[in-house]
């Protein structure tokens, strides 16, 4: 009877385990466990998991407001004295971090859930057996150090902390953050370029299509320009490489072989579909997505006949009151071709039923909206 | 005629104006040698982390050693391969070996950093390292030296012991002492003889074996594994040379007839030992295919072709003329040039060929190295000069003396 | 296992030699080989983390007691204006290389003794003053040493510095790996302060595995090649790259211990003293025939 007892009691106690394992398990289901783990089953006391989910892993944006605003790192006190905590202004550096990366551009592994903290992955100790990531404080370091270094090109230690024999009060001062913001950055709507490029100097950037029309996000483009691109108040501001300056733009852009897509020899109107290809992107395709027609192919293979792009347009689920014409009952049924003869949908021809005197739009096929 | 050599005591007035000179020479070396105990190596020296060896070690120990292989080449001459008729020339090598070698090793003791430390290595003993044969190897064969010139010492004193004041009560157990010594020495001398050329062959090559580990530090002229053995065949090539330039000025020096028949035979050796020295030298370099350095004007380039033109080539072609080895003036010149390119080589390998992987400065010795080295050379003429005026070392004619066959090689000397 | 039995022979035999010289040797640890061991500790240098803040030159003055200054002054980057090599001042020091790229912020690289596995020092030291400790450090030890400096000239990466300014017991100085924080269960002083763990401190091979690891993972960040790993036989402190090493002036070493030519050509010339004994036989032998030959000659 003991024995029988004992073995209940071990797996009751086993499976509440297991489940508080699950339960505190950060991921969320929806992902598969070896994007994190490299053996078949991780433990608790072997999680075997890959050095650093820095690239595959899935990141969670949250908004600015929940930050905290500012965080005290003080758990490096256990190892040195030197210097005092760094108090942080947490809120002020997600803000500029949304200019550029978001979250992850500090929270690297950034799993569905709770943001997680430097110190839930980085031990705070510089002698341990897992080498493979930083400690907490080379963590923090490095994280800090590099944006600020770029733009001093200085590490000036008391940039961010001062040394604990120069504080006269014992406690640190926790400063208010919260009016100080980074200023709003200032779009600009049109740069125009003049480079040495002799078959066409002049290069013209709408930055504002880019944005409203091509429905770009900052990062897109600036997820890897530096704090240092603006704030690089060192005299010695370096001239980038010719690829450097291309980098941007051949995203998307060929940039290898044909310059004169962007280099030519006088200042460019702005976008215009219809001017460019002939096909006017009117109310209905003004407001999408470039890329919801132009898919896998690029911008090459298409042309203004509707059915490339919508081919599964037939009389039973197209309706055509989205044309401004509400057709009638005579007309309703039929075939699209039967007016829109060589898929013609900007004018229709009636001549296949009706006689020559019948044309659109003296006659019109149904009622006007 | 015939006469008899027979080595006597110089009987000629000490100081000349020449030894003047060298009494200040001497006293200016002495007085860099007390900076250096006061202030430290870098208070006289131009060493740096850069460069750990400079000229004392370069030359006053390297070249010294080198320059005294007369007393080993000659022993083996005259004792070995039993030459009679070179044993006019033994005991002054084997004075100047003597000298030489003491002088090494107070050369030694003022650049280690803890010169009082100096008898570390006969109890601290690592090996690996060559500096530790090299220096269990001196310190050895400079005892021998010390044995090898007893009998001489016995030759001067047995009889005529004569302590002054106290002492002099001491003057029959002294005497008894010489005689017991000059007795045992004479049978067991053979015994040292051979150690003391054994051990010259092995420091000899050893020196060369020290540079071999600063690796690629070492300009590829000059770096070779083969380094040991052209050290050993340039020591004994400069032996010889180096007997002859000493016999030529000190005749002169103290009036006697130079002894150009011995010397004249002696140049007979000399060529084909130049002659092997050199095949190594230039097939070690064809081997390595090091003459490719030699095509661009450097520093290296300049003193790799001064050593071996003027140093080895230049004086071959003398020692190989007949016209020249019986000319006194013509051994002194093609003497002189095997002694400057050994100096050369020794320069060369220690400080020219020596290039460390982060040099911030150059290396050039110091007024004060150069002064104490200047300093030591003359303090060794000086006691050489002393020496030979106490003891019996040269060899005059001796008319009146009828050859005694035992004690013209006086226990084995 | 030929190499100790020669060794021990050389040993013995200069036992001998020492017995006849009337001389005993009171220390014959100095001839036991170093023990490497597998567990021995290293240093990972990532060139492609550090900062250049040279806290580790703060840090490691402090630890060996040598005026250190200020801790702020060491903030003043216009010493990258010339190189720097450690010396009997400063054990190590953070040198800076400007990035060929002009967008990217340099290079810095810290400097200090490698601790090698085949110490050139510990093999040409005349007196054994050198140690490869258990742990991986290579110390000297001020009791022996005689001051001949033959350690710097041995040394392939230039490291022991002499300290020529002293009358009296002047010392060779070099990182020694902290070896008295290492025993007490501390971290070196540099690998303690580094604020960014461009220094990491663990088993030598477990940070092999932890760069080759990186290597792998940022092939854009990392050079494919570990100094160290095989550099002269091996070393204790080993450094990553983004850049060639000669770029960063390292000098370019072989795989073959740097004491190696120069350790063969000693045993060679020393085999079981067979040459040195064997000339001396055959002296000997020529000697006597010369005299029976002249002998013969005189009756």
């Amino acid at each position: 009877m003991k024995k029988i007892s004992i073995i209940i009691l071990v797996f009751i106690s086993a499976s509440i385990y297991a489940q508080k394992e699950l339960e505190q398990h950060p991921m969320a289901k929806s992902l598969e466990c070896n994007y994190c783990h490299s053996c078949e089953i991780p433990t608790k006391d072997d999680p075997c998991l890959y050095t650093c989910p820095r690239t595959h892993m899935v990141t969670l944006q949250h908004p600015v407001e929940d930050a905290p605003e500012v965080i005290v790192l003080d758990e490096l006190k256990e190892q040195s004295d030197l210097y005092a905590p760094v108090v942080f202004s947490h809120r002020l550096h997600a803000e500029m971090s949304n200019m550029a990366g978001g979250c992850q551009l500090c929270h690297h592994y950034n799993p569905p859930g709770v943001i997680l903290g430097c110190q839930e992955c980085h031990e705070n100790s510089r002698s341990r057996t897992d080498l493979n990531k930083p400690d907490l404080k080379g963590a923090y370091h490095r994280q800090c150090i590099d944006c600020h270094r770029e733009w001093t090109h200085e590490v000036e230690c008391a940039s961010c902390h001062l040394l604990n024999e120069k504080i006269v009060a014992d406690e640190v001062q926790v400063k208010d953050y919260s009016e100080i913001k980074h200023p709003k950055i200032i779009e600009p709507t049109k740069i125009v370029y003049n480079t040495e490029f002799d078959d066409g100097d002049i290069v013209t950037f709408y930055h504002d299509e880019h944005v409203n029309l091509f429905n770009l996000d900052c990062s897109s483009c600036h997820s890897n320009s530096s704090c240092a691109s603006c704030h690089d108040t060192t005299p010695l501001k370096l001239e980038p490489t010719l690829d450097q300056l291309h980098r941007v733009c051949s995203e998307c852009h060929d940039t290898e072989d044909d310059c004169t897509n962007c280099h030519i020899k006088k200042e460019r109107p702005r976008f215009n579909h219809e001017l460019i290809t002939g096909f006017d992107l009117n109310k209905y395709h003004k407001n999408i997505d470039c890329k919801s027609c132009h898919g896998k192919d690029g911008f090459k293979g298409l042309n203004d006949n509707c059915g490339t792009c919508h081919t599964d347009w037939s009389p039973g689920n197209f309706d055509h009151k989205i044309t401004g014409l509400i057709l009638s009952e005579s007309h309703e049924g039929n075939d699209c071709e039967v007016c829109h003869e060589n898929n013609n949908f900007k004018k229709p021809t009636c001549s296949m039923c009706h006689d020559e005197d019948v044309t659109y739009p003296d006659f019109m096929p149904g009622e006007e909206i | 005629m015939e006469h008899f050599m027979k080595p006597a005591p110089i009987e000629k007035k000490y100081f000349t104006p020449g030894v003047m000179v060298f009494v200040v020479l001497a006293a200016i070396g002495l007085v860099f040698l007390a900076i250096r105990f006061i202030g430290g190596i870098g208070a006289v020296t131009n060493l740096d982390n850069q460069h750990p060896w400079g000229i004392w070690i370069g030359l006053d120990v390297a070249l010294g050693v080198a320059l005294a292989a007369g007393g080993f080449t000659s022993a083996a001459l005259g004792h070995i391969w039993h030459r009679e008729h070179y044993h006019a020339i033994i005991r002054p090598a084997l004075l100047t070996a003597l000298l030489g070698y003491t002088f090494v090793a107070v050369s030694v003791a003022m650049d280690l950093g803890r010169y009082y430390y100096i008898w570390h290595p006969l109890i601290m003993w690592n090996g690996t390292s060559v500096l530790f044969e090299v220096g269990i190897c001196v310190m050895i064969y400079l005892t021998v030296l010390y044995i090898e010139f007893l009998p001489i010492v016995a030759e001067r004193f047995i009889g005529r012991v004569n302590l002054p004041g106290l002492l002099s009560r001491l003057n029959k157990t002294v005497d008894s002492l010489l005689r017991a010594l000059d007795r045992g020495l004479d049978k067991t001398m053979f015994v040292f003889i051979i150690a003391g050329v054994v051990l010259s062959c092995l420091h000899q090559s050893s020196l060369g074996s020290l540079m071999i580990i600063a690796g690629p530090k070492m300009h590829p002229l000059w770096q070779t594994p083969i380094l040991p053995l052209l050290f050993l065949l340039s020591a004994i090539g400069v032996g010889f040379p180096m007997v002859i330039f000493e016999s030529l000025i000190s005749s002169r020096s103290f009036g006697l007839k130079p002894e150009t028949p011995i010397l004249t035979n002696l140049g007979n050796i000399i060529g084909p030992i130049l002659g092997i020295y050199l095949a190594f030298k230039i097939g070690d370099m064809v081997i390595r295919q090091t003459f490719v350095y030699l095509t661009t004007i450097t520093t290296e380039s300049v003193m790799y072709a001064i050593e071996i033109v003027i140093g080895v080539i230049v004086p071959l072609r003398m020692f190989l003329s007949e016209q020249v080895r019986k000319s006194p003036a013509g051994l002194f010149i093609a003497s002189s040039l095997v002694i400057f390119g050994v100096f050369m080589n020794r320069l060369n390998t220690f400080l020219v060929a020596y290039t460390p992987p982060y040099e911030m400065t150059t290396y050039f010795p110091s007024v004060g190295e150069i002064a104490v080295t200047v300093g030591f050379i003359s303090i060794e003429v000086l006691l050489y000069r002393l020496m030979v005026k106490i003891f019996p070392v040269i060899s005059h004619p001796q008319k009146d003396v009828a050859p005694q066959t035992k004690f013209s090689v006086r226990g084995m000397i | 296992m030929l190499k100790q039995d020669r060794r021990s022979f050389l040993k013995t035999s200069a036992l001998i030699g020492a017995g006849i010289t009337g001389l005993k040797s009171k220390d014959t640890k100095a001839q036991t080989r170093h023990v490497i061991s597998e567990d021995r500790m290293g240093v990972l240098v990532d060139t492609t983390v550090c900062i250049g803040c040279r806290k580790c030159e703060w840090a490691c003055k402090t630890a060996h007691d040598l005026p250190a200054g200020d801790i702020e002054s060491y903030e003043d980057r216009s010493v990258y204006e010339k190189m720097r090599r450690p010396d009997d001042k400063a054990l190590t020091v953070v040198n800076e290389y400007s990035n060929p790229d002009p967008t990217k912020l340099p290079t810095n690289v810290k400097v200090q003794c490698m601790h090698c596995d085949e110490p050139a020092c510990l093999s040409a030291c005349i007196v054994g003053a050198f140690s490869k400790d258990e742990s991986g450090s290579v110390v000297w030890d001020t009791e022996k040493c005689i001051g001949c400096r033959y350690c710097m000239i041995a040394c392939p990466f230039q490291i022991p510095a002499f300290e020529y300014d002293k009358a009296l017991q002047p010392d060779i100085k070099k990182c020694d790996f902290c070896i008295e924080r290492t025993t007490q269960g501390q971290l070196p002083a540099c690998v303690e302060i580094c604020p960014v763990e461009a220094l990491t401190y663990g088993r030598r091979k477990d940070l092999i595995e932890v760069a080759r690891k990186k290597i792998k993972n940022y092939p854009d960040r990392y050079i494919d090649s570990i100094l160290g790993d095989t550099e002269v036989g091996g070393t204790s402190w080993m450094y990553l790259s983004g850049r060639d090493f000669q770029e960063l002036d390292f000098p370019k070493l072989g795989e073959d211990p740097a004491p190696g030519v120069s350790e063969s050509i000693q045993h060679g010339i020393f085999a079981y003293f067979v040459p040195p004994i064997s000339l001396y036989a055959l002296l000997g032998g020529v000697m006597w025939l010369n005299k029976k030959k002249e002998k013969s000659k005189e009756e």
